[in-house]
C-alpha cells in the first residue's frame, strides 16, 4: 500500500520512511502541490500530513484531500496540538493525530489504528 | 473658544448695564415728565392767582383814587355847587394819576353831571347807566368790579374808547361758528363811590379802565409774575384777558408780530370756564407755540361770567429740561456700558489667562510631557484648579510608569513565549529524526551491550529534550480560558484525589478544608486543574514523610482593582520552605531549584499565567524550615473587557 508523507522537513520524511518503509511503499513529498500531483497520478492508501507547512497550508491541503479523495485516510502530524487545530481536525474528520516529536512506536500505532478503522488490516 | 467666553462676560455686563440704564431711563423719565410738567402746571396755576390778585388790585386802585378824590379839599362844596369846571379838573387830575380811561360824576339819581374832558353833558337821550354807579346808589356805598359796557355807553364817555373797544373776531379754522363777528362792547374795570354830605347823597363819583386793547395790565402782570423771564429770546409768560371767548387784551404775539387781539379761546376752555365757570389748566397750542395755560372766569358785579383771565407759560423750557435730563440719563448709561465693557475685558482676562495656560499645559501633557508649564499661580479657585491639575499629571506619570513596567514585563514574557514557540517548533522536526533513528538502532539485535547502553542514554536524553520542548510550548501557549461555572471545592477534591496515592506513598498527609457556601466561579476547568496539580506537586516535592499539605477555600472579602468579588484558595505545606532570595524569582520561567534532570522550571510561570488570565493573583509566604503557603485569589466572573 502507498503511504504519502507530506512534510517540508527532510529529516521527518526520512524518519517516516525508515520506520514505515519495511511494510509500506512510502512516497515522500515536501510540498502540498507535490502531494496533489502524486494524488492525481497514483493510488494512495494513507496520507501522513504536516499541518504547519509554509506555502500551501497543511490545513487547506487537508480540506482539499477530504473533498477530492474522501476515501483516503489521513493522519495529521503537528509540532504542537493547539485546541483550535484539534477542533479543526476533528471537524474535517482526519483519522487521527500525532504530535511531533514521535517515536517509531507511536507512529506505527497510529498507522495501525487507522488501518483497523478503515478495515484495511 | 476663548473669545466667546470673553465676549459672553462682556455681553452679560453690557446687558445688565443696558437693562439698568433702560429701566431707570424709562422710570426716571416718566417721573421726570410727570413732576416737571406737574410743577409747570402748579406754577401756572399760581401765576393765575397772582394775575387775579393784580387784576383785583387794579380795581382797588380805582377805588382808592375815587376815595381820595372825594376826600379832596372842597370837593363836597364843588359838587354841591355843581361847579363843573372845578369838578372836571379834579376828575382830570384823578384820571391822570390813576390812569383811568373814563371818569365822571352823576347826580343822586345817577344822571351824569360831567365827565373828564367835557364840562357839561349835552342833553341826549338817556344812555344806559353804568351798572357800578347803579349799584353804588343802591348800596349807598362803594361799588366796584368788572363790568361790560356797551358801545353806546363808551362812546358817550369818550368816542375813542368805543373805537378802541372794537375788536374784529378772528376765528381759527375748525372752530364753531361765530356768535358775533365783531366785539363792540368794552370789558371794563370800574368803581363808583357815592358822595355823602350830612347823610345825603350828593352824587356818585365813578371811574374805570377799558380793558379792550389795554397793554398796561397784561404787561404788568407778565412783568411781575414772570419777571420778564426769557427763554431762547422769547418771554416765557403770557397773560390774556378775554371778553367772552375773544382775546381783547393780551401779550400773546400774533403771527404778524403784534398782539393776538381778536383770537378766540379753545373750545374746551370756553366750555369749562365760560359756560361752567370752572378753572381750567391745559397744555395748549397758542398761535404758534405750546404753552401750559390756566384760565379762570371773570365775573361782573351781577356774578355773570363776562370773560376769562388766562395765563400761559411757554412749555418749551420745561420740555427742553426734560430732554436734557433724559439725554444725561442716556449718556450715563452709555458711560456705564463702556465701563462695563472694560471691566468685563479685565475680568475675563483674569479668568481666561490661567485657563488658557492650563489648556496649553494639557496639550503639552498630551504630547508626552510630564512637566507642563501652567504659568504663575493665581489665587482662590484658580489656584486650587492649578494644584489639582499638577497632582493629576503627577498621578498620570506614576501610573504610566507602572503600566510601562507591566507592559515591559508582559512584552518580555510574550516575546519569550514567541521565541519559545518558534524554537520548539523548529526543534521538533530534527528531534523526530533523532528519536526515530535512535529507536530504530535500539531494535537491532546485533548490538554490543555498551553500544546498547550508550544508545539508551541518547534515547533518555532525547526524551528529556522532548519534555523540555513540550514544557516550553505549554508556557508559550496563550490560550484564553474556556470558562464555565465551576464548583471549586469539587474541582479541588477531584484533583487531590489524583494526588492521593503519591502523597500516601511519600508519607505526606493531605487535608482539604472546603469553605462553606463557596461561590461558584467562572473558570477554565482544565487550566485550573493544572494549576492545582502544579502547586500540589511542588508542595509534595518540598515535603518529607510526616509533613502535611492543607488545602482550604473561602469566599474572599477582598476585591480586586476592577472591584470584583472573588474566592481564596490556599495551599499550605509544612515542608522545607523557600529561601527569601528565591521568592521573587519563583514565577520566572525556567527558574528551578531542582537537580538537573528533574523539572523544567516552567510549571509555576505557566500556573501564574493561567491565574492572571482569569483576572486573579497568587501570593506566596514562606519560612525556611517551617513551610510555604500559596494563596490564589480568583474573581467570580471573567473581567468585562
Amino acid at each position: 500500500m502507498n503511504i504519502l508523507v507530506v512534510d517540508d522537513e527532510n529529516i521527518v520524511l526520512e524518519s517516516c520512511k525508515r520506520v514505515l518503509g519495511d511494510s509500506f511503499e512510502v512516497v515522500p513529498v515536501t510540498s502540498a502541490d507535490a502531494a496533489l500531483e502524486v494524488l492525481g497520478r497514483e493510488t494512495v492508501g494513507l496520507i501522513l500530513l504536516d499541518i504547519k507547512m509554509p506555502g500551501k497550508d497543511g490545513m487547506s491541503l487537508l480540506k482539499e484531500v477530504k473533498e477530492r479523495w474522501p476515501h483516503i485516510a489521513v493522519i495529521v502530524m503537528s509540532g504542537y496540538a493547539t485546541n483550535e487545530t484539534v477542533e479543526l481536525v476533528s471537524r474535517t474528520e482526519a483519522a487521527t493525530f500525532i504530535a511531533k516529536p514521535f517515536t517509531p512506536v507511536e507512529l506505527l500505532e497510529a498507522v495501525a489504528k487507522v488501518m483497523e478503522k478503515e478495515g484495511k488490516l | 473658544m476663548f473669545y466667546s467666553f470673553r465676549s459672553k462676560i462682556i455681553a452679560s455686563f453690557l446687558g445688565v448695564t443696558f437693562l439698568v440704564g433702560l429701566v431707570s431711563l424709562l422710570f426716571g423719565g416718566h417721573l421726570l415728565t410727570k413732576s416737571v410738567l406737574g410743577e409747570a402746571r402748579n406754577r401756572v396755576a399760581q401765576d393765575l392767582n397772582a394775575a387775579r390778585e393784580m387784576y383785583d388790585n387794579r380795581i382797588k386802585m380805582i377805588e382808592v383814587a375815587l376815595n381820595i378824590t372825594t376826600l379832596g379839599y372842597g370837593f363836597i362844596v364843588t359838587l354841591r355847587d355843581r361847579d363843573t369846571s372845578d369838578l372836571v379838573s379834579r376828575l382830570g387830575r384823578m384820571a391822570q394819576h390813576a390812569g383811568l380811561d373814563f371818569a365822571g360824576i352823576t347826580d343822586e339819581k345817577g344822571q351824569p353831571i360831567c365827565r373828564i374832558g367835557t364840562h357839561s353833558i349835552p342833553g341826549k337821550k338817556a344812555q344806559p347807566p353804568n351798572p357800578i354807579v347803579t349799584r353804588a346808589l343802591e348800596k349807598k356805598a362803594l361799588a366796584s368790579g368788572t363790568v361790560l359796557l356797551s358801545e353806546g355807553y363808551l362812546a358817550q364817555e369818550n368816542p375813542q374808547l368805543a373805537e378802541r373797544a372794537r375788536v374784529d373776531v378772528i376765528s381759527a379754522p375748525g372752530t364753531s361758528p361765530l356768535t358775533e363777528k365783531t366785539v363792540t362792547a368794552g370789558l371794563c374795570l370800574s368803581a363808583a363811590v357815592p358822595v355823602l354830605h350830612e347823610g345825603q347823597i350828593l352824587g356818585v363819583l365813578y371811574g374805570g379802565i377799558l380793558l379792550n386793547r389795554d397793554e398796561k395790565i397784561v404787561d404788568t402782570v407778565r412783568g411781575t409774575v414772570f419777571r420778564n423771564e426769557e427763554y431762547k429770546g422769547r418771554s416765557i409768560g403770557r397773560a390774556t384777558i378775554f371778553l367772552k371767548d375773544v382775546r381783547v387784551a393780551t401779550n400773546v404775539p400774533a403771527q404778524d408780530g403784534g398782539r393776538a387781539i381778536g383770537t378766540r379761546v379753545a373750545e374746551d376752555v370756553r366750555e369749562h370756564v365760560l359756560e361752567k365757570g370752572e378753572r381750567w389748566t391745559k397744555q395748549a397750542m397758542v398761535i404758534t407755540d405750546w404753552y401750559i395755560t390756566a384760565y379762570e372766569p371773570i365775573k361782573d358785579i351781577s356774578d355773570k361770567i363776562v370773560g376769562i383771565l388766562g395765563m400761559g407759560v411757554l412749555e418749551e423750557k420745561y420740555v427742553d429740561l426734560r430732554w436734557r435730563t433724559l439725554a444725561s440719563f442716556v449718556l450715563i448709561t452709555l458711560a456705564g456700558m463702556a465701563l462695563a465693557t472694560l471691566l468685563g475685558c479685565f475680568l475675563a482676562g483674569k479668568i481666561i489667562n490661567p485657563v488658557h495656560r492650563l489648556i496649553r499645559a494639557s496639550q503639552q501633557v498630551t504630547e508626552g510631557s510630564l512637566t507642563p508649564d501652567i504659568g504663575p499661580v493665581s489665587s482662590g479657585e484658580m489656584a486650587v484648579l492649578q494644584k489639582t491639575f499638577k497632582e493629576m499629571v503627577a498621578a498620570m506619570g506614576r501610573r504610566r510608569a507602572e503600566s510601562q513596567d507591566r507592559l515591559v514585563l508582559s512584552e518580555r514574557q510574550a516575546s519569550v513565549g514567541r521565541l519559545a514557540a518558534g524554537v520548539a517548533h523548529e526543534i521538533n522536526n530534527p528531534l523526530t529524526g533523532v528519536l526515530t533513528y535512535t529507536h530504530m538502532l535500539l531494535r537491532r539485535k546485533d548490538l554490543k551491550e555498551e553500544v546498547r547502553s550508550d544508545l539508551q542514554t541518547i534515547v533518555e536524553a532525547t526524551e528529556r529534550v522532548r519534555k523540555i520542548v513540550k514544557g516550553l510550548l505549554d508556557f508559550s501557549r496563550q490560550t484564553k480560558p474556556d470558562r464555565e461555572r465551576v464548583d471549586v471545592n469539587r474541582l479541588i477534591s477531584g484533583t487531590m484525589a489524583l494526588m492521593e496515592n503519591q502523597a500516601l506513598l511519600k508519607g505526606v498527609g493531605m487535608v482539604f478544608k472546603p469553605g462553606h457556601d463557596l461561590r461558584m466561579v467562572d473558570m477554565d476547568r482544565n487550566q485550573f486543574q493544572s494549576v492545582m496539580l502544579n502547586i500540589l506537586i511542588n508542595a509534595l516535592d518540598a515535603t518529607k514523610p510526616g509533613d502535611s499539605i492543607t488545602v482550604s477555600t473561602a469566599n474572599s472579602a477582598v476585591r480586586n482593582e476592577a472591584d470584583q468579588q472573588g474566592i481564596e484558595i490556599s495551599i499550605a505545606d509544612t515542608g522545607c520552605g523557600i529561601p527569601p532570595e528565591h521568592l521573587n524569582k519563583l514565577f520566572d520561567p525556567f527558574f528551578t531549584t531542582k537537580e538537573v534532570g528533574h523539572g523544567t522550571g516552567l510549571g509555576l510561570s505557566v500556573t501564574l499565567g493561567i491565574v492572571q488570565r482569569h483576572g486573579g493573583t497568587i501570593q506566596v509566604t514562606s519560612e525556611v524550615g517551617k513551610g510555604s503557603t500559596f494563596t490564589i485569589w480568583v474573581p467570580l466572573e471573567g473581567r468585562v473587557k
